[in-house]
């Protein structure tokens, strides 16, 4: 069954039935409910791939999703079919892995499907990459930073301050030896929270120890890994700063199969506060990312240029809070802290 | 009485604050059709997520509310918007959020989706931190810059009783480009504790609203009319017409409602300007500049208070009343009760004045 079948059974043309599922509010009442009616007897449904070839909109965006099993990625994940279910988008989520070779293969794969645009987590591609996506005229929008980000419109949090917030947490808790454990990625996020920690020590004249500061993949195996390796030092750290809560996850359970006590003899401060941040024992201390609504603010911008190619929306970055969420992990005093 | 603030011209100086109370489009034109001026949105944010049960309590003067912001995504209030318009009026949008990039974008939306103007809440009383975001001039003044310079309509920011000094924060708003201030913002709060089972009333701390609050906003008010030139909202505790006109005559252009509203319903705002408008028709006030400030040259200085000789008299009558709230309250014993009832004795009395305000009949009043 197809639009002239249609047409064809109420009688019509074929441009009368194109109206009635496109601009419905420009036909007669009485032809309307009657194609409608035939539409719904023959069970018909417009080609889907056609209409994107007429209107030039597929009803459907694209999501890179860095690591599907990182939780902080399905939480942004959330947040952007939240807001593209409401616009009526469909959104293929495309898990990446870390692998720059599958990014680009899957963006090139959305492109060719004619998606109306794509908001990249975490993006593998640099800022030359990214332009060239953009010359393509398809509206792309960035979730956190990786790599470089162009002249791309941005979500994304001020990882510098929130990890000195962090660094600076576990210093007015007494703690003077803090390990500074970081993912390989995202890239540059991970950096800028380095220098945070860096900051950190320095505005309070805390000597930095290089061997403190420890890179590991970004997972619970990765923590654990390092934990370990943290206990191994001849000095060890009392406090560790990680980069992300998979990582202080890890940490925690390294420390609980060598008998160290958290946060009595190690206090751990994780990044993003995913949902586990709350369940672990004992629950996580953590800078609060606002994953979901970076999602959620993401896809608007990018609807933002859907709807409207002109939109000013161009190079716009929107910098949100990261707050510290105080929890039992990071060995404080004070419960008023636990309630803001 | 017509007012003008922020530029709109509204049929009377009433509007209806941001809050639960006005959590929909539906809502709103109910408020508007109660003949409020103007109604505020419940604050409208990025990102709504679920509220906690229960978050109001309301102790019979004044209620602790713990409901953050509207349920409604920023995408539904572009229907709520227009149901709330469709007869008409004044519809202000109260937006909150933490940086500036983040509130410019949500007030644009607003201006996008209709609203006449923005009320920026950042003096939140829960759910922030332990630092009152609002007692920060520079914060409130990057905030307002960025709104401003991605909307036309005009915007005001709701200011908090919890600042070291609300004056500073209003020049901030005026220097950044904003068209007023609101004051003030619910007071962070417990609203109390069951002494049987230790537990606090609600669970957390809220923002306290209502009828006690009404000093402190007045309070505020008078100060940033004393500091700023700039329109300002008068809010806290106003339940009737002389409320409304306390804070007009301590240099509000107009007033904001919640709790009675919350409490009464809608037909409550309906009283309210019934009751100011035959107010101003008794005294002959045709234009609210008749009021506005009217009492702010009458709050004096220290310096400035003349020091008169009055003691409390019983209105040349001896009082033979026989509550003796006067003789309790009398912190310098100045009053007494003789064979003929009760009496001041003019060496104690100081003149405080407490006893005029104590006695039930107001039989007492200071004079010479």
């Amino acid at each position: 069954m197809n639009i002239r079948n249609i047409a064809e059974k109420a009688g019509v043309s074929v441009a009368t039935v194109s109206r009635v599922l496109n601009h419905p509010e420009s036909v007669a009442p009485a032809t309307k409910k009657k194609i409608e009616e035939i539409i719904e007897q023959e069970e018909y449904t417009p080609n889907w791939f056609a209409r994107g070839l007429n209107f030039n909109k597929t009803g459907t965006i694209g999501l890179m999703i860095p690591h599907i099993l990182n939780p902080g990625h399905m939480e942004i994940a959330k947040g952007v079919e939240d807001v593209a279910h409401q616009k009526d988008y469909t959104t293929f989520m495309c898990n990446v892995e870390n692998d720059v070779h599958k990014e680009k293969k899957y963006l090139d794969n959305l492109i060719k499907r004619r998606v109306d645009g794509i908001v990249l987590i975490s993006s593998l591609l640099n800022g030359d990459e990214l332009q060239n996506i953009v010359e393509q005229n398809i509206p792309i929008v960035l979730v956190g930073e990786n790599k470089g980000n162009a002249n791309v419109p941005i979500v994304r949090i001020d990882c510098h301050l929130a990890a000195c917030k962090a660094t600076k947490h576990l210093l007015e808790n007494g703690y003077r030896n803090i390990g500074m454990l970081y993912g390989d990625t995202p890239e540059i996020e991970n950096m800028r929270k380095v220098s945070g920690y860096r900051e950190a020590l320095r505005e309070e004249k805390v000597p930095l120890k290089n061997e403190y500061i420890i890179l590991a993949e970004n997972t619970i195996e990765g923590g654990y890994l390092a934990g370990k390796r943290y206990l191994e030092l001849k000095d060890p750290p009392q406090a560790i700063f990680a980069s992300s809560d998979l990582l202080a996850i890890g940490v925690i359970d390294a420390m609980k199969d060598n008998d160290v006590r958290v946060p009595e003899e190690m206090a751990i401060v994780g990044f993003d506060n995913i949902r586990m941040a709350n369940i672990v024992e004992p629950k996580l201390t953590t800078i609060e990312k606002p994953l979901h609504k970076m999602g959620v603010l993401g896809t608007r911008l990018l609807f933002d240029m859907i709807e409207d190619k002109d939109s000013e929306v161009g190079n716009k970055e929107i910098l949100l809070q990261s707050k510290l969420k105080i929890r039992k992990s990071s060995g404080h005093k004070e419960r008023i802290g636990e309630m803001f | 009485m017509q007012t003008n603030f922020l530029g709109l011209k509204m049929k009377n100086p009433i509007i209806i604050s941001a809050g639960p109370w006005n959590r929909d489009g539906l809502s709103i034109k109910k408020g508007l059709a109660a003949g409020a001026g103007a109604v505020v949105t419940e604050s409208i944010v990025s990102d709504a997520m679920v509220d906690v049960r229960p978050r109001i309590a309301y102790d019979g003067y004044g209620a602790q509310n713990t409901r953050l912001y509207s349920d409604i995504q920023v995408e539904g209030w572009e229907r709520e918007m227009a149901i709330a318009k469709s007869n008409g009026g004044i519809v202000i949008a109260s937006v909150s959020a933490h940086t500036p990039s983040e509130i410019a974008y949500i007030a644009s939306k607003m201006e996008k989706f209709g609203a006449d103007a923005i009320e920026v809440n950042v003096s939140n009383s829960m759910g922030e931190s332990l630092e009152v975001v609002a007692s920060d001039a520079e914060i409130i003044f990057e905030m307002t810059k960025a709104i401003v310079a991605h909307v036309k309509i005009p915007v005001t920011v709701k200011l908090s009783q919890n600042a070291t000094n609300i004056s500073r924060v209003a020049k901030a708003v005026k220097k950044a480009g904003g068209s007023g201030v609101s004051a003030i913002n619910s007071v962070r709060c417990i609203l109390g504790v069951d002494i049987e089972t230790a537990e606090p009333t609600l669970s957390t701390y809220g923002g306290y609203s209502g009828a006690p609050i009404k000093p402190l906003g007045l309070a505020s008010v008078a100060t940033i009319a004393q500091t700023v030139d700039i329109p300002i909202c008068g809010i806290g505790g106003i339940v009737d017409y002389k409320s409304a006109i306390e804070y007009i005559m301590l240099g509000a252009s107009a007033v904001q409602v919640g709790t009675a509203v919350m409490v009464n319903g809608f037909e409550h705002i309906t009283q309210i300007v019934k009751d100011v408008e035959n107010w101003e028709k008794a005294h002959d006030i045709k234009n609210i500049e008749q009021l506005r400030g009217m009492a702010l040259p009458n709050l004096k200085s220290f310096d400035e208070m003349k020091v008169e000789p009055v003691t409390s008299v019983s209105d040349n009558q001896v009082c033979a009343e026989n509550c003796e709230k006067c003789i309790k309250a009398c912190i310098y014993g100045g009053i007494s009760r003789t064979k003929e009832g009760v009496t001041t004795d003019r060496q104690l009395c100081t003149g405080c004045g407490l006893c005029t305000f104590i006695c039930p009949q107001r039989k007492l009043k200071l004079a010479w």
